[in-house]
């Protein structure tokens, strides 16, 4: 899982949550995969992603002094910033590890790159 | 000089003969025999370099010994004689072996005998009783009312003349409309049944007999034929008459294994009622040589000439109440209110056990045949902004997911199998559900669901996964939902799906010996299935809007899998769309059998 992916996941379908929103990230194991920059596709991208699960994943990925905590402006000409983004969603690869819904404490594990967000009919 | 060449000749034939019988031997299961027996190997040529039984016979009827019976086999260069007796067989082995020139390019056949025959895969069909409710009445016309029959039927100019690829035919009293197998009861033809015709009701003695008001007459030149096919239930009714003239011809009636030949004798009339009207199918392979059986019991050949068959019937202008369901197009057309409701209410189990467990047992091979994009959903995709977001709803192998390098391409499905598919391509995927998507509301510029919520078991079900789609989607996204559709043809022209069958296209079959051939199939299988539905047949029309579709593994076991399918009628996908208080449809189409809508979500 890139962590641009994990930018998009929630567990708002389960019965009783509110937001789930972000989850919780752990990475047991991860791999980084080089991939072509490309400063434009990142900053158009940005207003698309919640700025606040991109800097919680950086956290998580020991990037956090790479990212700042709150977006800022002028993104366009701060290309090592973009560069640094590009790194953290794009080139990250979770393999294994677990995201967690912030109020019910509900794992979904991370396996072989595939995060399974599956519910069972119980629980939504 | 000439000498060695003999003995070449007989080594070669020593070599081949020897080889051969290795193949029968791998193959059927069947040594030789050192000694004279009834049974004999042909080698070195059969079915698959041209023999025809027909040539067979005349070779073998050539020697002067008598065959009782031909064996075949599809695809394969050797076949089997038995003979009447001992003395036949040996007249047969010393007229043909290394002599015989019957295979393609003179090939010789090699001759051995056997202990014994391989097991049949086809029964024989000429020592067999007729179908329950087959009769055939013979010289039940003179050869002076044959002739003002096709005097009268000749001059009704007024009715329909058709060429069809395999025969001339000619309607009166209604028009057989041959795209839809049925006839149209509002539009009478002018010219009714000939006058002339009205003799042979009272010659018929039948009690409560209704005389037809429906004549369709085929001719028939030598070489041609009808595919096996059953008159279709709810356009006739019971009997239906078929009046042999000019000469005779050999049909086949078959249902399931069971195959029976019946020689139709020229001035006959055959009478199809009960079972064999209704659950067997008939139909006259195109040759120009009928193999018969003699009264002795052995076979013997018949060059054929040009035939004209009448067939009378009755409209039946409603539903058909027969006992036999598997090939009646009333029975298998509705899907009743109360196996709706049983749909509902098994629904997660059924998408469980004939959805997502058949997906994951057979992601790989049918990841294997989904590779090419269809094209319009190429050009939905490459109809965004770059950096555009896309959100592909049961992305199977993720084949969409490249389509567009420019956009930010995220798939999610419910099988695990062909997930893996597509992230060991390094697309970005993840599982869920298409009822409950994990993903922030208001966040995907685009969705696509191709080929999915026909996999759901109830309307409410399938409007959900729309809902969701919608949900996921910023205002003015856009989503392209594909379904595959009821109607497998668009203006009389056949999808890709029906084109594959290429059996029924080029008429060697009909798509309803198929379906007879596949409900003999399944009654073998042990299948648990939550909700009983009919079995749909591959590459036919759709009979049901719910079925399940065989999917067959190609590994050795070829086993069947069997998949929930809901196939939309014509405007249903969007009237499930229209519900949806926020979204407008952009475009609906259809697209190589799948029903098509592009919505939008509304901006405010």
């Amino acid at each position: 899982m890139k962590l641009s992916t994990y930018n998009f996941l929630t567990s708002m379908a389960i019965k009783g949550v509110k937001v789930g929103y972000p989850l919780k990230l752990t990475i047991n194991k991860k791999d980084v995969i080089e991939s072509e920059f490309n400063p434009v596709f990142i900053e158009r991208l940005l207003p698309k992603l919640d700025w606040a699960a991109v800097y919680s994943a950086a956290q998580v990925a020991e990037l956090a002094d790479d990212i700042p905590a709150a977006q800022p402006d002028n993104m366009a000409e701060d290309e090592q910033l973009l560069q640094r983004l590009h790194h953290l969603l794009f080139e990250i690869d979770v393999l294994e590890g677990q995201l967690e819904c912030p109020e019910t404490g509900r794992v979904f594990p991370i396996t072989d790159g595939i995060p399974n967000m599956l519910l069972n009919e119980d629980e939504v | 000089m000439h000498i060695e060449q003999k003995t070449n000749k007989a080594k070669k034939a020593e070599k081949k003969q020897r080889r051969s019988l290795a193949i029968i031997k791998a193959d059927c299961n069947v040594s030789q025999s050192d000694s004279p027996t009834l049974y004999l190997a042909i080698l070195n040529v059969g079915l698959s370099n041209g023999l025809t039984e027909e040539a067979l016979l005349a070779a073998a009827a050539a020697t002067g010994g008598q065959v009782s019976q031909v064996l075949m086999l599809p695809s394969k260069s050797y076949c089997f004689l038995m003979c009447t007796t001992l003395a036949d067989s040996q007249l047969v082995y010393d007229g043909m072996h290394n002599r015989a020139t019957i295979g393609q390019k003179g090939a010789v056949a090699y001759l051995s005998y056997l202990l014994e025959l391989p097991q049949q895969r086809e029964e024989n069909g000429w020592q067999k009783s007729l179908p329950d409710g087959l009769v055939l009445l013979q010289n039940f016309v003179s050869e002076a009312e044959e002739a003002t029959l096709l005097q009268a039927v000749a001059a009704g100019a007024a009715s329909i003349a058709d060429s069809l690829k395999h025969r001339q035919v000619k309607h009166f009293g209604y028009e057989f409309l041959y795209g839809s197998n049925n006839v149209n009861p509002l539009q009478p033809l002018e010219q009714g049944i000939p006058d002339a015709c009205d003799f042979l009701w009272q010659r018929l003695e039948l009690p409560t007999f209704e005389p037809p008001d429906q004549l369709t007459v085929n001719e028939y030149e030598p070489g041609q034929g009808i595919p096996p096919h059953v008159d279709t239930h709810s356009a006739f009714k019971d009997p239906i008459l078929s009046l042999s003239l000019q000469s005779d011809v050999v049909m086949d009636f078959r249902r399931g294994a069971q195959l029976v030949h019946v020689l139709l004798p020229r001035r006959s009339l055959l009478v199809m009622s009960g079972e064999s009207r209704y659950d067997w199918t008939h139909g006259i392979r195109p040759k120009h040589i009928d193999v018969l059986a003699t009264p002795s019991g052995s076979l013997t050949t018949q060059v054929r000439s040009k035939r004209t068959s009448l067939t009378f019937r009755r409209l039946r202008r409603g539903p058909c109440d027969c006992q036999f369901p598997t090939l009646c197009d009333t029975q298998q057309t509705t899907t009743p209110q109360e196996v709706c409701e049983k749909l509902a209410t098994h629904a997660s189990h059924l998408e469980q056990q004939n959805v997502h467990e058949v997906y994951d047992k057979i992601a790989n091979h049918f990841s294997d045949t989904r590779h090419t994009p269809w094209p319009q959903v190429a050009e939905f995709l490459n109809s965004f902004q770059p950096q555009s977001v896309l959100l592909d709803v049961g992305c199977g192998n993720g084949k969409y997911l490249g389509c567009n390098p420019q956009l930010l391409s995220i798939g999610c499905d419910r099988s695990l199998g062909l997930l893996g598919v597509g992230n060991a391509r390094g697309q970005n995927v993840f599982r869920c559900d298409c009822l409950q998507l994990p993903v922030r509301s208001s966040s995907i510029d685009g969705c696509i669901s191709i080929a999915v919520i026909h996999h759901l078991a109830s309307s409410e079900r399938r409007l959900t996964a729309l809902r969701e789609l919608t949900r996921v989607l910023r205002p003015g996204g856009r989503a392209l939902v594909y379904v595959w559709a009821k109607d497998q043809r668009k203006n009389d022209k056949k999808s890709t799906y029906l084109k594959q069958n290429t059996a029924v296209n080029k008429e060697r079959t009909t798509e309803q010996a198929q379906r007879q051939k596949l409900a003999q199939q399944l009654e073998g299988m042990d299948q648990q299935l939550p909700v009983s539905l009919p079995v749909h047949t591959n590459r036919t029309e759709f009979q049901q809007q719910d079925v399940y579709v065989p999917w067959k593994t190609k590994d050795e076991q070829r086993t069947t899998f069997l998949r929930y399918y809901h196939v939309f009628e014509e405007q249903e996908l969007e009237k499930l769309v229209q519900q949806m208080e926020d979204v407008v449809i952009r475009k609906s189409y259809y697209d190589q059998g799948n029903h098509c809508v592009i919505f939008e979500k509304s901006k405010n």
